[in-house]
């Protein structure tokens, strides 16, 4: 497919040249660490926010709102906030997210807090933005299996939103495609950038404890944690298959292997493939390349303090037993790892961390999470008839 | 399509065999129903799913739900109840004698095939919501389909295969023992009969052995208000209009009906809605494609007087001037175009063996 632009008569030199140059790049496998100058840890600065959704205060209190109705989704029961639960690190508390009512779904729900400086939302990295987010969720079938027009029917019928919509976007009737802008907007207040290793990279060397300093040279060096977890974030945003097993849950639950099964059907496969994959080959549905198969994106280190289980499908119950599974080389408890052995990351090996190492290197992780954010879930608006009924016995005469 | 070819050669026999049958009685070729055949396994399965709250995006409602085989598998609420979150604009019409129709909905809205009728009523946000590929793979986590699907001819559980059954179990749903089809009518019925076809001229519109003309036709039946002063009716109305093309659909206040197959610019056909067949009535209350009116008695006096108000109402409908006795006397032979309930095992499931099973061998089986 790549090949194709050189059939072309008129294409120049220069532009041939960068298109090779982008092909090798965008196939490349991640360079070994010791090859690879990584953005170090830094303190999370300002919320980026795009140029076409700035922010209100207006438009934040609407998505807030928006955030927590069922409304945007299939049959009202769903909203975002039903698998991102803010008193439980704005997420699901189990290995799978809870899933449109009738199902499970099949990946771990991911927290919102920080979520908006991600250039890559969800697991395989879907989405390019908190407002593509949004919309994905509330339209997926295992998720919010809403349809825009019923939704949008919906947002019509409930006064205090028309008022809303009209005021921050000037919709005469609210538009859904702007309920996923309001959302995003509101997402991007959910952040947390006073926590103590912020506070220590901003200078405050009091703010770790020793054992966390230990642990910060640990995950510097011999852990080899920053390859990957780096920069302001602590995430480089790219792909890697770190050993993460199959769930489990997928060999014993009914509900769980319809869904397994619906993902690689929807998500584009192969009969062959579809008829026998057995894990989630992850970030391979973007590019269908086969050396991809089983990557995900790396998640940030940060709030995760909150938000076990951890991984793209909650198999690793705590953050001991992430250090674990790193320091076992990516191979689980039971002595599982990939079922995409091939495309297992060469930067994941075993770490020989001693017990106090692996102490330390715990203690440095958790400066990453400061208190728990909460939000006071609020009130609903409710529906109003549209028209009285004089309006309608004038309609047909 | 091979169902309907197959449909079109028996009502050309049963029309050949009439016209003999003609010779020797007064019986009406064109009001006797084509026999058709029908693939017991493949009718047993499309009965099966057909009262599978499963087909539905969140599992809670079944073509049952709206269609209720008490009411003669139609809704017994004016307005049918719709998918959860949200209710529905219209009464959902009886599903005996749907195969013999030749285009389908009360606007008419697709005329190829049950197919077709089957994959819109599971897939639509406001009717059951499902994403079809997600309806395949439950189906297959129920080794009872699983068996069922390969019995029946169509391999694995497929969405293909599901739009194949369901059709086929409706094919069991026509009307049994109408005194119509058995001549046995009553006196009253018989008098009324007359009327229907005279002085009432019901027969202008409801004709054939359906009695319907297939045709979209302005009645002025009321419009049902409670579609607009009930957000969750509404908003299934709102999003229906917006996906059918219809402009300006936040300011409608009335269900345009046909006006979906034609759009005509200067709205005419708005207000338009299919003749329904007349078998079943016994059965399918409440009436009209809104469920305004409650008893057979009320739509006969509803045609007695003209018709309900509308600019765009049909020509044909004039004041009647019909007696008491001439009203109740059509009301009986309306009734005896009614047959046998269809409430047994044979049109039920009534077993409760709906479950999901765990594939055991899961790492060793092909999905």
């Amino acid at each position: 497919m790549q090949l194709q632009p050189l059939k072309q008569k008129f294409i120049s030199i220069n532009k041939l040249c960068a298109l090779v140059t982008f092909t090798l790049t965008a196939l490349a496998l991640p360079l070994p660490a010791s090859a690879q100058e990584v953005p170090p840890l830094a303190p999370l600065g300002e919320v980026p926010i795009p140029a076409d959704n700035p922010m209100s205060e207006a438009k934040t209190e609407l998505g807030k709102i928006l955030f927590f109705d069922g409304r945007l989704g299939g049959d009202g029961s769903t909203s975002c906030g039903s698998c991102h639960i803010p008193t439980l690190g704005w997420d699901w508390p189990d290995n799978v997210s809870l899933g449109y009512p009738g199902t499970i779904h099949w990946r771990n729900s991911q927290t919102i807090i920080n979520s908006a400086y991600y250039g890559k939302l969800f697991w395989a990295g879907s989405a390019k933005s908190l407002e593509g987010q949004a919309k994905s969720a509330a339209k997926g079938g295992i998720a919010g299996n809403g349809e825009d027009d019923i939704m949008e029917a919906r947002l019509a019928l409930i006064p205090d939103y028309r008022k809303r919509f009209n005021d921050v976007f000037g919709d005469n009737w609210p538009k859904v495609s702007n309920a996923w802008k309001a959302i995003a907007a509101y997402e991007r207040t959910l952040v947390q950038r006073d926590t103590p290793i912020d506070k220590y990279l901003a200078g405050d060397k009091s703010a770790l404890t020793d054992s966390q300093v230990a642990g910060k040279e640990l995950f510097e060096g011999k852990a080899g944690c920053v390859q990957c977890h780096n920069g302001a974030l602590a995430s480089d945003q790219k792909h890697y298959n770190i050993g993460v097993p199959p769930l489990k849950r997928w060999e014993e639950d009914a509900m769980a292997q319809i869904t397994f099964r619906y993902e690689l059907y929807a998500k584009g496969s192969t009969e062959e493939m579809y008829r026998n994959t057995k894990g989630d080959p992850g970030i391979y549905f973007r590019s269908k390349l086969p050396q991809q198969k089983g990557m995900f994106r790396t998640p940030s280190i940060r709030y995760t303090k909150h938000t076990a289980p951890y991984m793209h499908n909650g198999s690793i119950k705590t953050l001991a037993d992430v250090v674990d599974f790193y320091n076992r080389g990516g191979i689980a408890k039971d002595g599982r790892s990939s079922a995409f052995i091939k495309t297992k990351s060469d930067l994941i090996k075993p770490l020989n961390l001693s017990v106090t190492e692996k102490k330390h290197l715990l203690a440095f992780i958790e400066s990453f999470s400061g208190d728990k954010i909460t939000e006071e879930i609020p009130a609903l608006p409710e529906y109003a008839p549209l028209f009285s009924i004089e309006e309608l016995k004038e309609a047909k005469k | 399509m091979d169902i309907r070819l197959r449909m079109r050669k028996k009502i050309v026999l049963t029309t050949l065999f009439s016209s003999c049958f003609l010779l020797s009685s007064n019986a009406i070729a064109q009001d006797m129903l084509a026999v058709v055949e029908i693939d017991a396994k493949k009718a047993e399965l499309g009965k099966r799913l057909f009262f599978d709250t499963r087909l539905s995006g969140d599992a809670a409602i079944s073509c049952a739900s709206c269609h209720e085989p008490n009411n003669g598998f139609a809704s017994s609420t004016a307005l049918s109840p719709g998918y959860p979150g949200n209710g529905h604009f219209r009464n959902a019409p009886s599903l005996i004698n749907t195969i013999y129709k030749k285009s389908w909905f009360h606007d008419g809205r697709i005329g190829t095939n049950l197919n077709d009728v089957t994959r819109s009523m599971i897939t639509e946000d406001y009717s059951m919501n499902m994403d079809m590929r997600l309806m395949q793979e439950r189906l297959k986590q129920d080794p009872i389909y699983v068996k069922m699907f390969k019995d029946a001819g169509y391999g694995e559980p497929s969405n293909g295969g599901v739009r194949k059954a369901i059709p086929e179990f409706l094919k069991t749903l026509t009307s049994k023992n109408a005194p119509i089809d058995t001549n046995q009518l009553s006196a009253s019925a018989k008098r009324g009969e007359k009327l229907f076809k005279g002085k009432g001229s019901c027969a202008q519109c409801h004709t054939g052995p359906l009695f319907s003309d297939g045709k979209a036709h302005n009645t002025g039946v009321a419009e049902n208000f409670d579609i607009f002063l009930k957000p969750s009716n509404h908003q299934a109305f709102i999003a229906f209009n917006m996906f059918m093309g219809n402009e300006n659909y936040m300011a409608l206040k009335r269900d345009v009906g046909a006006h979906v197959q034609t759009h005509k610019a200067d709205g005419t056909d708005i207000g338009k809605f299919m003749t329904p067949s007349l078998r079943e009535l016994k059965y399918t209350a409440p009436y009209m494609h809104n469920g305004m009116i409650k008893t057979l008695p009320e739509v006969v006096a509803f045609y007695n007087a003209g018709g309900g108000q509308d600019k765009n109402r049909s020509v044909l409908l004039k004041k009647l001037k019909l007696s008491a006795q001439e009203q109740k006397d059509l009301v009986s032979y309306l009734q005896g175009l009614s047959g046998d309930a269809l409430v047994s095992d044979t049109y039920i499931w009534n077993k409760e063996d709906y479950s999901y099973q765990v594939i055991n061998n899961w790492l060793d089986v092909k999905n």
